[in-house]
């Protein structure tokens, strides 16, 4: 995934300022920054949500800029949210199966009358939404509602939603905020297991350094809407003008 | 072993279940139960027209709430919807000859297209003012029956002609029963299967998390569009099925206060489920019948109680349903199938519990 000079503005503000780098595929990206550098705005442009002021956002060789989110996903393309967005009538099985949605074809009339392509869909839904829940270790889980979990848990499912879409390219808004030690140390087992299995490429936006440093073998730097560096991670963490963003002048 | 006998036990209750909707016309038109002549307090006061009118209501409440407890839209267009369906079902049983299950097609299929205008609103607009585009869309599909039985019809009404399938005519309500039940059945058989498959998932999804639902995919607004049209396809077919049942139609059944008690029907069953569709109906249509029968029929109090609730069973029915849509939305907000879940939850816990 490449961004050229993605900008963002609300008004007068500027919160994405002519920003570009480049998401090597198969690995993680990581992006920085202190409170209110245009993080979430950054996700949020490129998943669709929002649409850019200027500048593009080219994905798997297609031009995504200004796509809606829909589309943006059947490309390929899933993300998490920073605050958990599950759906909260519906069991973590379903949860995980709303993923399966871009690889499905039947409608509702097909599933009304229960045509064959329905129920074959559905078929395999469920049986790979099982095999997610296996792999999160949320097996015991999938008949419960999502309010019934921990914060890391009900986290985990967003992220087998994600891992349920099949996507190329996975954004994390802040996947480890609010988890606990253990919890922070199964999402790091996760994303790596998910990186070695399937080869998905990560996005993630995320304040806790340590597990930057562990994880991502890129590191964009933001602050107050421009880029302020693009490096591996040893270097970013020995760079001058961001420790100066962090510390302040 | 205790499976065996969950499972003889379900069977058993729904033979019985099965038993009694089949049997339940007879006594009622009868007034007998195996040759027993019964009182009408027996019978809770109903006869077999409000059954029937019941199944109608069903099929009313159950799509409403397909849109409203499971896409998350609020409508107050549903009796709309009704109108379409017997305008549409009038149109082409009395103007263009069909036979009655042609037009039973016809206004599904014009309801599908009505669903579908007055969904485009909900591409631009949320909330309130979607609900008063709903508003606007009664009122506009009122004037146009009201212009359209002027201009084809009498001012008395839309008169229909004979329900009559396969040589076979609806002539009483025994009739008509059976030939509305499976309806209902169908109805409800059909939303259940697709709540429970890819679209029907995504429509609850998108009710609960539009954004993670887009994310996901899911094409919110083609998909509202969709139910919008699958919703009210179905309403329009009730309101084919009650305009022939009535045998003539006029433009002022069609009132705002009916599309809101379907409203409060699907509040009071319970939002979002099918079960919470059929209890809201069942509960809205036969409680009048049965409040009044128990009024007349209390002799327990003193005199001046029972004549004054003899006299002000409207207002009684009135208070009883204000009343029930504010307890059931303060203490369950579930509605009655919600209670009923809660209680089975219970049940199952207490027996694993021994």
């Amino acid at each position: 995934m490449e961004i050229d000079a993605l900008s963002m503005r609300f008004g007068g503000l500027v919160a994405l300022d002519a920003v570009s780098f480049k998401a090597v595929e198969g690995a993680v990206t990581a992006v920085i920054g202190p409170n209110g550098a245009g993080k979430t705005t950054l996700l949020n442009c490129i998943s669709g949500m929002y649409r850019p002021t200027s500048g593009q956002v080219s994905f798997d060789g297609h031009n995504v800029t200004g796509a809606r989110p829909e589309r943006v996903a059947r490309f390929g393309m899933a993300r998490t949210f920073q605050n958990l967005a599950l759906f909260a009538g519906l069991s973590v099985l379903d949860n995980i199966k709303v993923g399966a949605y871009r690889h499905g074809q039947s409608g509702l009339l097909e599933g009304a009358l229960r045509f064959g392509r329905a129920r074959r869909e559905e078929a395999e839904t469920d049986a790979a939404a099982r095999e997610v829940l296996d792999f999160l270790e949320l097996g015991d889980a999938a008949t419960m509602l999502p309010a019934g979990l921990s914060y890391g848990q009900q986290k985990q499912v967003e992220f087998g939603r994600a891992l349920m879409q099949r996507a190329r390219l996975i954004l994390l808004d802040e996947p480890m905020a609010g988890m606990s030690a253990p919890e922070k140390s199964r999402m790091v087992g996760l994303i790596r297991r998910t990186r070695e299995r399937f080869g998905t490429s990560f996005l993630l936006v995320e304040h806790d350094i340590p597990v930057i440093m562990e994880l991502s073998d890129h590191v964009v730097v933001l602050d107050f809407g421009r880029k302020i560096a693009d490096a591996p991670p040893r270097e970013v963490q020995a760079d001058p003008v961001v420790i100066a963003a962090y510390l302040g002048d | 072993m205790t499976t065996l006998r969950s499972s003889v036990l379900r069977l058993l209750c729904w033979a019985i279940g099965i038993g009694f909707v089949l049997y339940v016309p007879f006594v009622l038109n009868t007034r007998t139960v195996f040759g027993y002549r019964v009182g009408n307090m027996v019978l809770l006061n109903l006869g077999l027209a409000q059954v029937d009118l019941m199944l109608i209501s069903i099929i009313g409440a159950v799509s409403l709430n397909f849109l409203t407890g499971c896409a998350g839209l609020i409508s107050v267009g549903h009796a709309a919807f009704f109108a379409v369906g017997a305008m549409a079902a009038a149109a082409a049983g009395q103007q263009l000859g069909l036979p009655f299950a042609a037009t039973l097609i016809a206004a599904t299929i014009a309801g599908a297209i009505a669903g579908v205008i007055a969904g485009l609103p909900s591409l631009r607009v949320r909330g309130l003012y979607f609900v008063l585009s709903t508003l606007a869309l009664h009122f506009i599909v009122v004037f146009c029956f009201a212009e359209y039985q002027y201009a084809f019809h009498d001012v008395a009404g839309v008169t229909m002609g004979d329900a009559t399938i396969m040589g076979f005519e609806l002539d009483n309500n025994v009739k008509w029963y059976f030939f509305l039940l499976p309806f209902v059945v169908l109805v409800c058989v059909m939303l259940q299967s697709t709540l429970g498959l890819r679209e029907g998932r995504a429509v609850l999804a998108m009710r609960d998390n539009e954004l993670a639902a887009a994310a996901s995919g899911i094409d919110v607004r083609m998909l509202r569009l969709k139910v919008f049209a699958f919703s009210s396809a179905i309403a329009s077919l009730a309101g084919a099925l009650q305009a022939y049942y009535f045998t003539s139609v006029s433009a002022e059944i069609y009132t705002l206060d009916t599309a809101i008690q379907f409203i409060a029907m699907i509040i009071v069953g319970g939002m979002g489920s099918i079960r919470g569709g059929i209890a809201g109906a069942v509960v809205w249509l036969l409680l009048p019948s049965v409040l009044v029968g128990t009024t007349v029929e209390l002799k327990v109090l003193p005199g001046g109680v029972a004549q004054f609730l003899v006299g002000h069973q409207p207002q009684m029915v009135n208070l009883t349903f204000g009343v029930l849509v504010a307890v059931l939305l303060i203490t369950a907000p579930g509605g009655l199938a919600g209670l009923a879940r809660s209680f089975a939850a219970r049940g199952s816990r207490q027996g694993s519990g021994v």
